[in-house]
């Protein structure tokens, strides 16, 4: 063990936000002081793994994550233990290739990472996957999206300025994690999906904010996913000059089981979107000058409808949140892919 | 009453990487432009690329994009890299927009 000790001389509240505050450390929120004994109930929730094994190296500031660093920021941002099997494997995510940190850190675009939680774990540290999922109220979601953040802010060091170009910035910036309701989900937990069959899961998805769409009136899934395409076949999103970006659908359970009542799988719902998310190939030509399309896609006549994203396998379909008519479609940064692990503490 | 706690951000994994020093004299040096495919990046670069150059006596000797349809958020491949160190003295590149 490297880390280094510190004495704070006044542990008043206002005295540690000032101590933390005064290195550049912490998120402006108040912080609740990484003790050896707040620490050490953190790393007990981890079973008997080593404390100091490195889980991940996070550019640009290349910090060593280790799950005492986990452990460390998770009590910041006022987790309980029971988050930090879901945090240490949200390490692992942003630790993969695929991923791209660096980029995701240093890009002028708002991106942020969205935690999604699944399976058993979800219940039992009491993530919240129905009403209000994204915000706020719930300590769970709220406190273990801020401790992602801290270890980007310490660890990978994307500060504003020297390791976070974001022009804007964006809340989930702050705290950006939900659960998947699956008790309300009519198809199979999203991990299972892609072949990941354990009872719990995570899910690293670095993306804009929710863009919420609603349909309070059919009783078709033609109408309702017509809404989602037109979301995502916009000239704003990042996206739309990539091409080839993840988009997670956040269905709320009225309007997935109004799909699915029709017989459509998760797997239809990704068809459709990619079929009907489209706008012309000109359209795109004209309103940007650099276009990172796949191959094909620069090879089709302007009066092509191009889909907004490369493939029906990235469009992501999950559930999540309780009663209403409302949805959403997170994009992706868009140089960016999801990562979903099962958890390991 | 005190109290004693972890710092936050633990450790650095690897060396932070420094910047090549910057030639005093750049007459007769070979100057290179690796697009990061940002809009007006590369005319923007090579514009000023010839200017150093004609101010200088340099040469623009080579204008490159990062390889395998590379942009800003990527690295350009390890071949464009090895021609660039290979066959100029000088880069301009950019990182944003």
């Amino acid at each position: 063990m490297a880390e280094e000790l510190l004495e704070i001389v006044d542990a008043s509240p206002e005295a540690v936000m000032d101590f933390f505050d005064d290195r550049g450390w912490g998120d402006g929120l108040p912080l609740v002081p990484p003790t050896l004994e707040r620490v050490e109930a953190m790393l007990a929730a981890c079973g008997g793994t080593d404390p100091d094994e490195v889980l991940a190296v996070l550019p640009p500031r290349f910090g060593r994550c280790t799950r005492r660093m986990v452990a460390v920021n998770a009590v910041l941002a006022g987790c309980r233990p029971a988050v930090m099997p879901v945090l240490v494997t949200a390490v692992r995510a942003l630790g993969r290739p695929e991923l791209n940190l660096r980029g995701v850190n240093a890009t002028t675009h708002p991106v942020a990472p969205l935690l999604i939680v699944h399976g058993e774990i979800a219940d039992r540290a009491g993530f919240n996957g129905g009403l209000g999922a994204f915000g706020p109220g719930n300590r769970a979601n709220a406190t273990t999206g801020r401790a992602v953040r801290l270890l980007l802010l310490h660890l990978a060091g994307a500060r504003p300025g020297p390791g976070d170009a974001s022009t804007q910035g964006q809340p989930a910036k702050y705290s950006y994690c939900v659960a998947e309701n699956l008790a309300a989900s009519p198809w199979e937990s999203y991990p299972r999906s892609l072949g990941i069959d354990a009872p719990s899961a995570i899910t690293v998805h670095c993306g804009e904010n929710p863009h919420n769409f609603h349909d309070m009136e059919t009783d078709r899934p033609g109408p309702i996913l017509d809404k989602a395409a037109s979301v995502m076949a916009t000239l704003g999103v990042n996206n739309a000059p990539i091409g080839q970006g993840e988009y997670f659908i956040g269905l709320g359970p009225e309007h997935a089981a109004t799909i699915a009542s029709h017989r459509w799988t998760r797997r239809d719902v990704q068809s459709y979107l990619y079929e009907r998310a489209r706008l012309p190939a000109g359209l795109y030509r004209k309103q940007f000058g650099s276009l990172a399309w796949l191959p094909w896609m620069h090879e089709v006549p302007d009066d092509h409808l191009m889909p907004a994203t490369g493939h029906p396998d990235h469009v992501k379909v999950f559930v999540v949140g309780g009663a209403g008519k409302h949805s959403c479609v997170i994009p992706s940064w868009g140089m960016t892919k999801s990562v979903t692990l099962a958890v390991a503490p | 009453m005190s109290i004693q706690i972890y710092a936050p951000d633990g450790e650095v994994g690897a060396a932070p990487v420094h910047l090549a020093p910057s030639p005093a004299v750049l007459t007769n040096l070979r100057i290179g432009v690796l697009d990061n495919a940002k809009p007006n990046a590369r005319l923007l670069m090579v514009r000023t690329a010839e200017q150093i150059a004609a101010r200088t006596g340099a040469r623009l000797t080579l204008v490159t994009d990062k390889g395998h349809g590379g942009n800003a958020a990527t690295a350009c491949t390890p071949e464009v890299l090895a021609r660039l160190a290979e066959e100029v003295d000088l880069v301009l590149t950019g990182s944003a927009d």
